[in-house]
């Protein structure tokens, strides 16, 4: 009920206002929407590049937070940075349960996104990308990420 | 003149004591409107204040503190969340 109400409040704005570089794919049902998203500045590791989020709501959204990954297909790739797997998940302190709060909503946490990608002038993956792709099977949501790098 | 009053119909609007268009930073509805579980707004649905300054309908920010992983701290400043006082009405 919680998770309802609030989403459709957050589309409704959505649909009137988005940030600069966000557009909203598609949000058919209340459980998974899909967004597009563009760094602003000429950062040269994704001008020009359009990335894929996908957003997954459980019942208990905001008080828990939404499962978000970067979506890989013809058109789109997984933005190069340390902390983004090459399968698309993502490790970000709010994000998780612990630093997660229930004033973070769908439009502050792609900005999030955004301005870590800004931030980032570093062509490359989290150490230990291939053996956490080849062997996870966990959804983000049950990955228990250790944040140890602020710099980033 | 005499006026004999046979019957009146009295109107009376209310509402909290808070700015007009802001919204609950939990459920984003409008503090004058409920949490997303009530139907009916008013002493039913009533606002809380923190000791941090910020302010949730009751329902919304209990079922934040309730959850573990809120470490009872308040979603907008992430300090220790305390009740001062319930928003009067207007």
């Amino acid at each position: 009920m919680l998770a309802t109400r609030r989403l459709q409040k957050e589309l409704q704005k959505m649909h009137a206002q988005l940030a600069p570089g966000l557009t909203l794919v598609k949000a058919e049902d209340l459980t998974e929407w899909v967004l597009d998203m563009r760094v602003l500045d000429d950062n040269p590791l994704y001008t020009g590049k359009t990335f894929r989020l996908k957003f997954m709501f459980s019942q208990k959204y905001p008080i828990e937070p939404p499962e978000v990954i970067f979506v890989q297909d013809a058109e789109h790739t997984i933005p190069m940075h340390p902390h983004i797997y090459s399968n698309g998940i993502i490790c970000l302190n709010i994000l998780d349960k612990e630093a997660w709060s229930p004033a973070q909503n769908v439009e502050s946490v792609c900005i999030s996104l955004q301005s870590m990608l800004t931030g980032n002038d570093k062509n490359e993956r989290p150490p230990g990308d291939e053996e956490f792709v080849r062997g996870n099977t966990r959804r983000p949501r049950d990955i228990n990420f250790y944040f140890h790098d602020n710099a980033v | 003149m005499k006026v004999n009053i046979k019957s009146w119909t009295a109107v009376a609007a209310w509402r909290w004591d808070m700015p007009e268009d802001d919204v609950c930073g939990i459920c984003r509805s409008p503090y004058d409107s409920t949490c997303s579980k009530c139907k009916y707004p008013g002493d039913e649905c009533p606002l809380l204040w923190g000791e941090c300054n910020h302010c949730f309908h009751a329902h919304c920010i209990f079922v934040w503190i309730r959850a573990e992983t809120s470490h009872g701290r308040c979603p907008m400043c992430r300090q220790e969340w305390k009740i001062v006082a319930k928003v009067s009405q207007d």
